[in-house]
């Protein structure tokens, strides 16, 4: 019943990439403007960062017990399950006429942390770690949506940047605050 | 004549008097009460039969899950072969039983006390017995957790506190033939493909309660998408622009219990497969080109095993695609267009737990049946996941709208306003259609989401 791909992320992770090299500077320097394009709905030129081999996913989450944790992260239903085909989908219908959920535009601050970067057995390949805290807010909201997460990422070296190859999120809610995922993380 | 006292709100409104028959509307004001909302707890949530799941997520012995009906917690659990569903209260003191949302136990054991029970609910034991840690005063038997009556259909699991109440086909009445259609058409049977994806709305249940019994015409602004760059965006041949209208004819199935089926033509989708007119396909050539969702043209035979000519036909002309079932279940068994031209289609369940009166849990369960091709599978699990529930391109924008009017339905003003259900159907079954029940033909009307409200109103205001 489960598809377990991903689960074995921290294997792909071989030495550490030492924080404040150069090359930790550039995966920085990425996610910055991951998080700066999403927030002002630069949905096309986040595109622009995405490999065409990528895979997306955001599996569920279960309160389970500790000698069960593994089970609480839960791979084969998922909140999100896309590829390079579906998230450009996605990206069209943000920027058509109707994508009412996200028109008015959430407004969405994307707070990235605790990044760990990793070499792979690929030279062009990167493994990273990293905390993600969403906060959102819709309408005249007096509440804000919180949405932290990790997100488990495969980066490709591709010119002077990287291109997103996989990326696995890991909520810590398991009922979800907010009423949909109708925005990356 | 006067309302009876137990159909009267502290403001001295009555029950009645937010329903009004003859105009078809529903005072606003139902949508965020919360007065109204405890009385629902024990007159609808207390009364009908409530979807908890699906036995393949419980497959071996002590398998267990915790599932909501109405706000009260319980678990869900495979003993000896059978389903139990359990109250998840301690009946020691009241700490809940399992906080796990799902598990394997062959014994419950409460984490407070340490009294113990049997994946069925029964007592088994509290941890110092022989120094009266349970009592005499009552018997063993009597400590047992609370049980719920309980039907599986399908393999789906149903539960009512209403323990000599309506059998569930009674509560199902005519509509059973036509969710046989959707539920027992294989002969394995469906499968979840996982736990169901669990999310918060801000909203009142009925918000989403009444719009699952087959509101149609919000499909062409609400989701207009889908028609301007989306899965319905139609090829130059047939005339751009995002207008769905031509592809949401078909009958509409309701049911003085307030269930709803909207079954739609798939002549358009059959023409477009195969560039013939269907009415000159046989029925059996029809199900080939276009199997229902989670079967591929070999499986048809499955179909011809379990359903009756009759459940044939209708399948393979106008099968039900999507409604609901009292209170707070919606389906989507849809026949989604694809790039290249063919369809894949998506089985998805949901319930819309009440949370407080403005407050829902969205629920969603995605299927498949135990013979669907393992390709096939994760080509539905994708597309279902992408269009539906939690990140559905689709349900994103249900979700924000259902709180916009639970707020609406706050103001002084608002309240008295009223949701209207005044497009009526005239038209009686299509020619030559086999199924019962109330079926009218032709492009959706209101009539499923007033018979929803109409037995919402009987069950509020019947005896106690
Ligand atoms: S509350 Fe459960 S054993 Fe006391
Ligand atoms: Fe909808």
């Amino acid at each position: 019943m489960t598809s377990s791909e991903n689960v074995n992320f921290f294997d792909q992770c071989s030495s550490p990439v030492g924080i404040g090299s150069e090359l930790y500077n550039l995966v920085l320097g990425f996610y910055y403007s991951e998080a700066q394009l999403l927030d002002n709905l630069r949905f096309k030129e986040w595109g622009d960062t995405l490999a065409e081999d990528l895979k997306y996913s955001v599996p569920l989450r279960q309160t389970r017990l500790v000698k069960e944790q593994e089970s609480s992260v839960i791979h084969s239903m998922r909140h999100m399950y896309d590829d390079y085909r579906s998230i450009m989908g996605r990206v069209m219908r943000l920027s058509g006429e109707s994508a009412w959920a996200e028109d008015p535009a959430s407004r969405v601050r994307r707070f990235v942390s605790n990044v760990q970067v990793y070499a792979t057995t690929k030279p062009d390949e990167l493994c990273v770690v990293s905390y993600l805290l969403i906060t959102r807010n819709r309408f005249d909201d007096d509440h804000f949506d919180l949405i932290p997460c990790e997100r488990r990422d495969l980066l490709r070296v591709s010119g002077d940047s990287f291109k997103l190859a996989n990326r696995e999120v890991i909520l810590d809610q398991v009922l979800l605050g907010t009423p949909n995922l109708a925005i990356f993380l | 004549m006067k309302p009876k006292s137990h159909n009267l709100l502290a403001d001295g409104t009555s029950i009645s008097d937010l329903i009004d028959i003859e105009m078809r509307e529903v005072k606003l004001r139902t949508l965020s009460d919360q007065q109204l909302y405890d009385l629902e707890q024990q007159r609808i949530f207390g009364k009908t039969w409530l979807m908890l799941g699906h036995e393949s997520e419980i497959p071996n012995e002590g398998d267990f899950v915790q599932r909501f009906m109405g706000e009260d917690s319980v678990i869900v659990s495979r003993h000896k072969g059978e389903i139990y569903v359990s109250l998840n209260v301690c009946p020691h003191r009241g700490m809940k039983i399992t906080t796990h949302d799902a598990g394997n136990a062959k014994v419950h054991k409460c984490i407070y006390h340490g009294w113990a029970f049997r994946p069925n609910g029964q007592f088994l034991a509290s941890p110092v017995a022989d120094q009266c840690m349970h009592g005499t005063i009552r018997d063993k038997e009597d400590l047992g957790l609370q049980q719920a009556r309980v039907t599986l259909y399908g393999g789906l699991i149903f539960a009512t506190w209403n323990i000599d109440g309506p059998s569930f086909d009674e509560f199902l009445g005519d509509a059973k033939w036509y969710y046989d259609m959707l539920f027992c058409r294989s002969d394995k049977g469906m499968e979840v493909a996982g736990p169901p994806q669990r999310f918060i709305i801000r909203a009142n249940w009925k918000a989403a309660g009444e719009q699952s019994a087959a509101d149609g015409f919000h499909t062409l602004t609400l989701h207009r998408w889908l028609g301007e760059v989306g899965n319905y965006k139609k090829g130059e041949e047939e005339g751009e622009g995002g207008d769905l209208t031509p592809e949401m004819f078909g009958a509409e199935v309701s049911s003085p219990h307030g269930h709803a089926l909207r079954c739609i033509d798939l002549g358009r989708k059959i023409r477009r497969l195969t560039g013939k007119n269907p009415d000159e396909l046989s029925t059996e050539e029809k199900l080939k080109v276009l199997p229902p969702p989670g079967m591929n043209p070999e499986m048809v035979e499955q179909l011809k095993k379990n359903l009756s000519p009759e459940q044939l036909q209708v399948m393979a002309w106008m099968p039900p695609q999507v409604g609901g079932m009292f209170p707070n279940v919606l389906f989507g068994f849809v026949y989604i267009p694809q790039a290249d031209g063919s369809v894949v289609g998506s089985m998805t369940l949901h319930t819309y737990v009440p949370k407080g009166p403005d407050k829902l849990e969205f629920t969603n369960w995605i299927f498949v049946e135990k013979d669907t091709p393992p390709e096939l599978r994760e080509k539905m699990v994708m597309q279902t996941i992408q269009l539906f529930g939690t990140s559905g391109m689709v349900e994103q924008d249900d979700s924000d709208t259902w709180p916009h009017m639970t707020l609406t339905a706050k103001g002084a003003q608002g309240r008295h306003s009223t949701l209207k259900y005044q497009a009526i159907y005239e038209t009686d079954k299509p020619d030559g259609w086999p199924g019962p029940g109330i079926v009218n033909e032709g492009f959706t009307k209101d009539d499923t989401q007033w018979h929803w409200w109409l037995y919402w109103y009987e069950l509020m205001t019947a005896e106690q």
